[in-house]
């Protein structure tokens, strides 16, 4: 018998081999494969008494079957399969079409599946993720204000405020009698609010869940007007009224819960990409609360008779104030860029048919304010940020 | 080299006697007792990035200790789980076994890594699968007792009862029945494997052993 070149590498199936099979070294001859195995036997299967499969554990593993089943020979060896069929001359042609046809079949069906469960991992993933989002907000909306307000008490309680409360009463007193005038403006409000004072040359004020409003002497030093200041504690009450707070923490938590529920854990380097996550998930959120709070903060102010212009007025401020600064994308900051909220504020107010309004504070009272503040403050500082990561203006 | 296994079948152990200059390649941790006079050398299983493999994706040990018989002497080879120990002679042919089940072999038995594909993976016996091949024994365990079977078409078995098979076997992963009964019925998703080729079976799944664990912890 002519042999081709090529001998392969595979194995025989066969009774009389001890425990029934063997590896063997294969050579496809002219009318019949042979199988020569590492103890010597030596089997042959004619390609005109044989049928062909192609499949086993690897899926390229090509068995060739005497008709009584007797015999095996297989391969998996690359180029056997062509080789084979080359030999056979046509005998076996159809028998390796319809086998890798089979075989072709059942990888495009795996590969669906294990798409179609990719897919429905992504979409379970991502529908998971909102629903904690949504449970989370429908456990904030059916939380009673009282939750805001231990809340915001607790958070005031433990924060470094980076400076002594004032309680000088010729700050203290227009300032409080200002947020009672603003609060007044909408009697079904559920919050008290509470005004804190702080020593401290910061540009910045902010305002924590259930009321609790804090003030820096710094920005009281900055402001040209009470309007400037009304217009601040406006926005802030705003972020109260709007319980901000309270969304960001409910979102903080529900990232945390849906990371865990990912990966197991939030240590290690999980934790640092979830916390850029949050940041950057808080920061496109606080936008449009800060932009809420302004618009909000505007209606306000001019419900309680006082020129909302002057929110504005004190954006322009902080704009001169920082024109100096590293230019800051408007994407990375806590709030939408000065000039657009100014924009905004301006338009805003221009729409208002009644713009008859009152000085925000008694100029006397405003007067003695500012000259009770210049022993406290000497030079205005840039904004900065709170202990608590966040700028509130 | 004369090796018997003994204790058989809940806990068996592998006795090898081995003669002046004879060695066997196990598993690290797998070594009980041995006579002074044999010495164990720890190496890669299989080289550096292949024994890496084999680590993280077989479940199989980072090292293998060769031993090798300066004197004559006996060595006990065991392993974790209680259960029945088997050996086969490879006699150039080759076998795939599931994660763990490797217990030792002869050194002219090669040892390597395949891709076992999603189907394995969903049938709880990973990605990776240990393939032994080369002229030579091997001895593999299970938890519980082995049993082989020689399948010629398709034979269905539960997840986590596969311990091994022949290269010619495919595997397919589905359903025990219909969804109601696959899920309700306790089966869930079972392995179907088409021959021709032997496959070998442990008589306990350790995934029903811990599931029956965790059902009485609380």
């Amino acid at each position: 018998m002519d042999d081709f070149d090529d001998t392969f590498s595979g194995g025989v199936f066969h009774a009389d081999i001890a425990d029934g099979r063997a590896g063997a070294s294969i050579d496809c001859g002219v009318s019949a494969l042979s199988a020569v195995t590492t103890t010597g036997a030596r089997f042959e299967l004619r390609y005109d008494a044989c049928t062909v499969r192609i499949g086993g554990a690897s899926g390229r593993m090509v068995f060739c079957r005497s008709l009584d089943q007797s015999l095996t020979i297989f391969c998996e060896q690359k180029g056997f399969a062509a080789a084979l069929q080359q030999a056979a001359g046509g005998l076996l042609d159809e028998g390796l079409a319809q086998s890798k046809s089979e075989l072709r079949g059942a990888n495009a069906r795996s590969r669906n599946l294990m798409f179609g469960l990719c897919l429905g991992c992504v979409v379970l993933l991502v529908a998971g993720y909102f629903a904690l989002m949504a449970a989370g907000r429908a456990a904030l909306a059916a939380a009673p204000p009282s939750i805001d307000e231990k809340i915001g008490e607790l958070a005031i309680e433990q924060m470094d405020l980076k400076g002594s409360v004032v309680e000088d009463p010729a700050i203290v007193a227009p300032l409080e009698a200002l947020v009672a005038r603003l609060a007044a403006t909408d009697p079904d409000d559920p919050f008290s609010y509470t005004l804190t004072v702080v020593d401290a040359d910061i540009t910045n004020a902010f305002a924590l869940p259930g009321g609790q409003i804090a003030i820096y002497t710094g920005l009281l030093e900055l402001a040209d007007s009470p309007e400037q200041i009304a217009g601040v504690l406006g926005h802030e009450i705003a972020h109260v009224t709007e319980r901000h707070g309270m969304h960001g923490i409910a979102r903080s938590l529900g990232l945390v819960v849906a990371i865990q529920f990912l990966v197991g854990d939030a240590g290690g380097l999980v934790a640092v990409a979830a916390e850029f996550g949050r940041f950057a998930a808080e920061n496109a959120y606080s936008r449009d609360q800060e932009a809420d709070s302004d618009r909000l903060g505007v209606e306000r102010l001019h419900a309680a008779g006082i020129d909302p212009r002057g929110l504005a007025g004190f954006f322009e401020l902080l704009e001169r104030e920082t024109a100096s600064d590293v230019d800051i994308p408007s994407w990375m900051s806590t709030h939408p860029d000065h000039a657009a909220r100014i924009a905004a504020i301006t338009t805003q107010a221009q729409r208002f048919s009644n713009q008859t309004y009152t000085p925000a504070i008694p100029t006397a009272d405003w007067d003695a304010l500012k000259a009770a503040l210049s022993p406290t403050v000497t030079t205005p500082s840039p904004p900065e940020e709170t202990s608590d990561g966040r700028d509130n203006r | 080299m004369d090796v018997t296994i003994a204790d058989r079948p809940s806990f068996a152990t592998i006795r090898a006697q081995l003669a002046p200059g004879e060695s066997i390649v196990a598993e690290a941790d797998a070594m009980a007792s041995m006579d002074a006079g044999i010495e164990s050398s720890c190496r890669f299983n299989g080289g550096f990035f292949p024994a890496i493999m084999r680590r993280v994706f077989g479940k199989e040990s980072l090292f293998v200790n060769e031993f090798t018989a300066e004197r004559a002497g006996q060595l006990v080879l065991t392993q974790a789980l209680p259960g029945d120990i088997e050996c086969i002679t490879l006699k150039g042919n080759s076998l795939y076994l599931q994660p763990g089940a490797f217990i030792a072999c002869e050194p002219t038995v090669k040892l390597s890594l395949g891709w076992a594909g999603f189907a394995s993976w969903m049938g709880s016996e990973g990605l990776f699968r240990l393939k032994v091949s080369g002229t030579g024994r091997i001895w593999f365990g299970a938890y519980g007792g082995i049993f082989a079977r020689e399948v010629t078409d398709e034979y269905v078995v539960d997840t986590g009862h596969l311990v091994g098979y022949e290269p010619g076997i495919s595997l397919k992963v589905g359903m025990a029945g219909g969804i109601f009964s696959s899920f309700f019925g306790g089966e869930g998703l079972v392995t179907r494997v088409r021959g021709p080729g032997r496959i070998y079976m442990q008589s306990r799944s350790f995934d029903g052993l811990v599931a029956w664990t965790n059902s009485h912890l609380y």
